[in-house]
């Protein structure tokens, strides 16, 4: 029916001249023509032709006859002319979801065309047309028919299209609660005759109206698991014509994987046990291929069932047997399925010894689980996944077996091995072994944390050191810095060596590198950015400790630059000290683009409009791949191929397409977007095309819709302990993104959006009395939305752990302005002072000038003051924000009051005298703030632009030369001064920080100030 | 270390450790939704013991339109290789040849005639792997891609067609010996 750009193809009885006219685009001929036709045949498809072709016009009355058109055929009771529909629904095209709904007007007309016709291939067209409207009522009332329609056809889609929508409506917004109750009992009915069937036939047929193929059966169950139906589950899962087993036994994994998920959750162990156990057999009986299901995930939870058994020593017993067949016949398998073995034996013998706690911990540590690791690692120490592999397990392994496995086993393989590569790659995997123990609490004795009343620094003692510390034990990381150090300078030493790398997996040096750069960084006092979340990152830690991390890994990066790993924490680190151009640099060539963005693009854009606005002003729009992204991506109301899965028959794809899409829809990155634009735009005094809230891309975000975060961080080159806070956590600035600062941060842009609000400047009222009433209407409501909304934020207990200390005045002062613009607003001039809004001024004052104090009168005494300033431009941003955001809310209410003067001479609508000297005080501390801000920034850009800068940076690095004393870290400057290539490749670098920063500083200088 | 189970759309969000590597390609989320909604279980994954996928193959099944039935370069029923990729850490594991072992059963479960794919004549290390798969080249696609991965001063790289026959072409018609030999142009594939 359709062609070019949706336009329908004309009856085929409508003469050459008329659908020559419409098919070129020739609307004024074509209202003439079709004029013409209606009047002489007398048919009313021809009016439709006129009305279609008079909504291409440009004027509005035109455009618009073709609503009334479509309200008119929906009163009327006659099924609807197909050709008529087809031609209103394009001609409708742009008012669909704006005017009017397609639920209640083209919608219903498809269905009763489509239960006219069911048999009519045409009827299919219309499901697909509801479907592109995601409108799921006409649909599954049409697929309905359809099935009806089709009973004997053969083609199977009919009752699973009207099945699957029946669910889709059963759980959707776009029916009642009672409804969807309806349906949920409707579908599992359908559901549950279709299993019957199945169960009691012998071979179903596809004429018959079982459950047959893979996906069918899928659907089934996913119903019956989305109605949380856990007893029907169970008996299913079990049974002998739909279990999960049957079809395994066909070659399909899919519906095994599924019922594992589900059945954790509710504790069914013993099933897991039983279907676990059942699957794997089935594949070394040669039923199915023999490593079918020799997943790591299926051995896991079998091992995890067999440690909940009644008798469990004798269940991991019979894993164990069970992994003993597979070993016998693993020769003939590929290495990944080896690995998987191994690894269970492993997790297995981890179970048996927790059930004999006791008798496993000997004095030695040699127990026989770390036995299993030193066997693992023998086998697979040089693959490049082997440290993740081992790492959950060394990580719980007690001090003992940690001693034994790093003093005894690991030394041993060592010198076991011939060739001079691999020992290298076994001594780096040494030295992440050793950071990752030094990360885990076990390895550290407590000490009283209170000595002679004193409290103590460090309250634990390391056990494999003896020195008081705190975790992770500085000892211990300097002495593991020195080795990996030592490492590095032999290969890099060695020319045969180095001649072997090029066949190696990877250079072992990448490792080392990142083993020294994280130690550093862990020894500099960078705190999980969870953990303290407020004030500036830096303020605790040792700045030359942290440059010299950052200048080991960029000189590293310089020499791999595939390690992509090391470009993401790298990238993260300089954000992290204000070098952001720098950081930009890093960024790029990992080319993250289209679909991946979702997941990988905060690491980079979150905050970053307060770090540094002048990205913003590059070549190419910054957030413009984002924002395409998710316009490709979410444009259309439907899930992306939802048709597709439909007319493929695959079911529990369109279940899935439905989910991703509304997670999609309410993505924090995707609020991001729109966030770290608006400010930006805000920021240099651009006119913003349209407001956050407008945002077609904001339609799903209501106050409590959940957003999700789903930042992928799995490239993070991780040797922490899986237990504590994971690498990122510490070179991330502030906390990651959440729903709570999500929410707060799009209500924050809504509230500058209210404030730069300017009514056209050609706009004259004819009333200008009810117009100013309209107006401050408006406002008040806007802002009781706004202050209800932040109120409900700013309340929840654990935002400040979701916020940077700079956020969370900041959104504090936000919420407080929106309170005292009610509170002005709602007073007239001959009330009595508003109560409320002295005190909510005065906390605006503190508010701003605390966050003054933590940019100008904060450095702690070992941070060099400029360092300090560059490395806190988070800061320095949030102050801006907060001192606009206050001037702009005097402004907006002063900028009333002067309106209503001039229209009300008697002055009786004006403010109240106090709130309007309140007013100006704000406003004149904002002004004041932003000046002395600027001038900060002025000032900054000055002493940048004198010289000698190389050598402070690399005295903020290393110390000053000259200085002979003996400091922690002095040790360490050496072996970073080795690996990087000296002092000048040092300054090659500071060379490249000092030119980041200066851009930095200058674009701050470029966005506004007034 | 690893499971194998089929591709579901959260994966996209853990695509990392395959995507970052520039040899992969990073579609829109359209395409990735497309193989998903018609072809699911020829779209599988690896993932890793923490969830990232390390590796992924996406497939179809299909045969050439209708109206070029009687074309020489028409294409019966057959499965064809979209991509395939394994995270540089999990490589040489085996785990690329078991996705596309896996795929080739579905293709012999689908009766098709073979299964075919495109690589860039320069891939050395992914020719490599199709043939120790019994892969061979049928014919040459001639600046089939518009840039080159290699060598920046050329515009464009050849494709090598590859193909491996499955059960149903018992005579192995489907195949030939000195694909290599054989040119055409891009609009003759499709
Ligand atoms: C090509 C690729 C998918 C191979 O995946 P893989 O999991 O490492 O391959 P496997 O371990 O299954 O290898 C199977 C066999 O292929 C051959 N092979 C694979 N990689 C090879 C390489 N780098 N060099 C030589 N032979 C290789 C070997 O014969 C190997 O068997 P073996 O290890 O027992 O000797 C992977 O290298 C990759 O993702 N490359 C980047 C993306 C790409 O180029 N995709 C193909 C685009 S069409």
């Amino acid at each position: 029916m359709r062609y070019g750009y949706g336009r329908p193809a004309l009856k085929s009885s409508v003469d050459v001249q008329l659908q020559t006219a419409f098919s070129d685009g020739n609307w004024n001929s074509v209202i003439r023509l079709a004029d013409k036709r209606a009047k002489s045949l007398k048919d009313p498809y021809y009016e439709a032709i006129k009305v279609s072709a008079e909504s291409q016009l440009d004027g509005a009355a035109e455009r618009g006859a073709v609503l009334n058109a479509i309200e008119d055929l929906v009163k009327q009771k006659t099924v609807p002319d197909i050709d008529t529909i087809e031609l209103y629904e394009w001609a409708a095209g742009d008012f669909i979801g704006e005017e009017i709904e397609y639920a209640d007007t083209l919608g219903p007309l498809r269905v009763k065309w489509a239960k006219a016709n069911p048999k009519s291939p045409l009827a299919m067209g219309c499901l697909q047309s509801c479907l592109e409207y995601w409108d799921l009522v006409s649909a599954q009332q049409i697929s309905t028919a359809l099935d009806k329609a089709h009973l004997n056809s053969g083609d199977r889609r009919f009752m699973f299209w009207s099945i699957t929508l029946t669910f889709l409506l059963s759980i959707s917004p776009q029916c009642s609660g009672p409804s969807r109750k309806v349906y949920s009992l409707l579908v599992a009915k359908q559901l549950e005759r279709a299993a019957e069937i199945t169960e009691n036939t012998p071979k179903v047929e596809t004429k018959d109206r079982g459950l047959l193929t893979e996906e069918e059966v899928c659907l089934y169950y996913r119903v019956l698991l989305a109605h949380g139906n856990k007893d029907d589950f169970v008996k299913r899962v079990r049974s002998g014509g739909l279990g999960a087993l049957v079809l395994l036994e066909k070659g399909h994994k899919l519906l095994f994987w599924e019922c594992l998920d589900a059945l954790e959750p509710w504790g069914e162990w013993d099933l897991i046990f039983d279907l676990c156990r059942q699957a794997l057999r089935l594949g070394v009986k040669g039923v199915t291929a023999p490593f079918f299901v020799c997943d790591l995930q299926v051995w896991k939870r079998f091992i995890a069932a067999a440690s909940k058994a009644a008798d469990p020593e004798a269940a991991l017993r019979e894993v164990q047997d069970i992994l003993k067949e597979f070993f016998a016949i693993e020769t003939k398998t590929a290495q990944m399925y080896k690995k998987n073995l191994s690894l269970a034996l492993l997790e297995s013998s981890f179970r048996l010894s927790a059930l004999a706690q006791d008798s496993a911990q000997g004095d030695t540590g040699m127990t026989p689980r770390v036995v299993q690791i030193g066997l693992l690692l023998d086998d697979c120490f040089d693959k490049l996944a082997a440290f993740d592999d081992v790492k959950g397990y060394v990580s719980i392994l007690t001090f003992e077996e940690a001693k034994a496995l790093v003093d005894v086993i690991l030394p041993k393989m060592f010198d076991s091995i011939p060739d001079k590569a691999r020992q290298v790659i076994l001594k780096s995997l040494i030295c992440k072994i050793r950071y990752l123990l030094a990360t885990c609490p076990q390895t550290l004795s407590r000490h009283p944390s209170v000595v002679d009343g004193e409290t103590q620094s460090q309250p634990y003692r390391c056990r494999f050191c003896s020195n008081l510390t705190s975790l992770p034990c500085r000892h211990c990381l300097q002495e593991i810095i020195t080795e990996a150090a030592e490492t590095y300078k032999q290969i890099t030493a060695d020319q045969e060596l180095q001649d072997l790398i090029p066949r190696l997996d990877k250079d072992p040096r990448q490792d080392l590198a990142l083993v020294v750069g994280t130690s550093l960084l862990k020894l500099s006092g960078l705190k999980a950015s969870s953990s303290s979340a407020s004030g500036a990152p830096l303020r605790d830690v040792q700045p030359e400790l942290l440059l010299q991390a950052i200048l080991l890994l960029d000189t590293q990066l310089g020499k791999t630059p595939a390690d992509n790993g090391l470009r993401l924490l790298l990238a993260q680190l300089c954000l992290l000290i204000g070098t952001t151009s720098y950081a930009q640099q890093v960024w790029i060539p990992m080319d993250v683009k289209r679909t991946i963005q979702d997941a990988l693009s905060p690491l980079f854009f979150d905050r970053i409009s307060t770090l540094s606005p002048a990205l913003f002003h590059g070549s190419r729009p910054l957030m413009q791949p984002l924002r395409s992204y998710y316009g490709n991506s979410l444009g259309n109301a439907p899930p992306l191929k939802i048709w597709d899965a439909f007319s493929s028959g695959s079911y529990t794809s369109i279940l899935d397409l439905s989910k991703y899409d509304s997670r999609l829809r309410t993505s924090c990155t995707l609020v991001m977007t729109l966030v770290e634009e608006a400010r930006a735009t805000r920021s240099f005094g651009s006119k913003v095309d349209i407001e956050i809230a407008d945002h077609p891309l904001a339609r799903d975000i209501e106050d409590d819709t959940l957003l999700i975060n789903k930042t992928d961080y799995g490239s993070f080159p991780n040797l922490e302990g899986p237990l504590g806070p994971q690498i990122q956590e510490f070179v991330r600035l502030g906390p990651e993104l959440s729903n709570e600062r999500a929410h707060i941060a799009f209500l924050t842009e809504q509230f500058f959006d209210l404030l730069a609000y300017k009514p056209p400047k050609d706009y004259k009222p004819a009333r200008p009395h009810d117009a100013a009433i309209r107006d401050r209407n408006y406002a008040l409501e806007s802002l009781t939305r706004l202050n209800h909304s932040l109120a409900n934020l700013i309340h929840i207990p654990s935002l400040p752990t979701l916020l940077t200390g700079p956020e969370m005045t900041h959104y504090n002062v936000v919420f407080l302005l929106t309170s005292a613009l009610l509170a002005s607003l709602s007073t007239a001039r001959g009330d009595p002072t508003p109560k409320t809004l002295a005190p909510v001024t005065s906390s605006i004052r503190t508010a701003l000038s605390s966050l003054r104090t933590s940019c100008y009168h904060s450095c702690p005494p070992r941070m060099p003051p400029t360092l300090f300033a560059l490395t806190d431009m988070h800061t320095v941003a949030h102050l801006r924000e907060t001192a606009l955001a206050v001037k702009h809310s005097a402004g907006f209410i002063l900028a009333f009051h002067e309106r209503e003067l001039a229209r009300d001479r008697s002055g009786k609508s004006a403010l109240h005298r106090d709130v309007v000297s309140e007013m100006k005080a704000l406003e004149a501390v904002g002004s004041k703030t932003l000046a002395e801000t600027k001038s900060h920034l002025q000032k900054l850009k000055e002493l940048l632009g004198e010289g000698g800068w190389l050598d402070r940076i690399l005295e903020w690095t290393f110390g000053r030369e000259e200085e002979e004393v003996e400091r922690e870290g002095e040790g360490y400057k050496a072996a970073v001064l080795d690996i990087v290539g000296g002092r000048d490749a040092a300054e090659e670098w500071a060379g490249k920080m000092l030119e980041s920063w200066r851009d930095g500083v200058k674009g701050w200088l470029m966005v506004r100030w007034d | 270390m690893a499971n194998f189970r089929r591709f579901r759309p959260e994966d996209l969000n853990k695509l990392s450790k395959c995507n970052l590597d520039p040899l992969t390609e990073t579609y829109e989320l359209g395409f990735y939704l497309q193989y998903h909604a018609k072809w699911p279980s020829l779209f599988q994954v690896a993932e890793d013991q923490y969830g990232n996928i390390i590796g992924y193959i996406m497939g179809k099944l299909e045969s050439s339109p209708d109206v070029y039935r009687f074309s020489e370069h028409y294409l019966p029923w057959h499965a064809h290789i979209t991509a395939v990729t394994v995270a540089p850490e999990a490589r040489r594991l085996g785990i690329g040849k078991l996705l596309t072992e896996q795929l080739e059963a579905a293709a012999d479960a689908n009766d098709t005639w073979f299964v075919d794919l495109f690589v860039r004549s320069t891939n050395y290390k992914a020719i490599t792997f199709y043939k120790s798969m019994g892969y061979s080249i049928f014919r040459v696609v001639k600046d089939y891609y518009g840039d080159h991965s290699s060598d920046p001063t050329k515009s464009s790289e050849d494709a090598y067609d590859m193909r491996k026959p499955m059960k149903r072409d018992v005579k192995k018609e489907h195949i030939r010996e000195d694909g290599e030999k054989f040119e055409v142009d891009p609009s003759d594939v499709w």
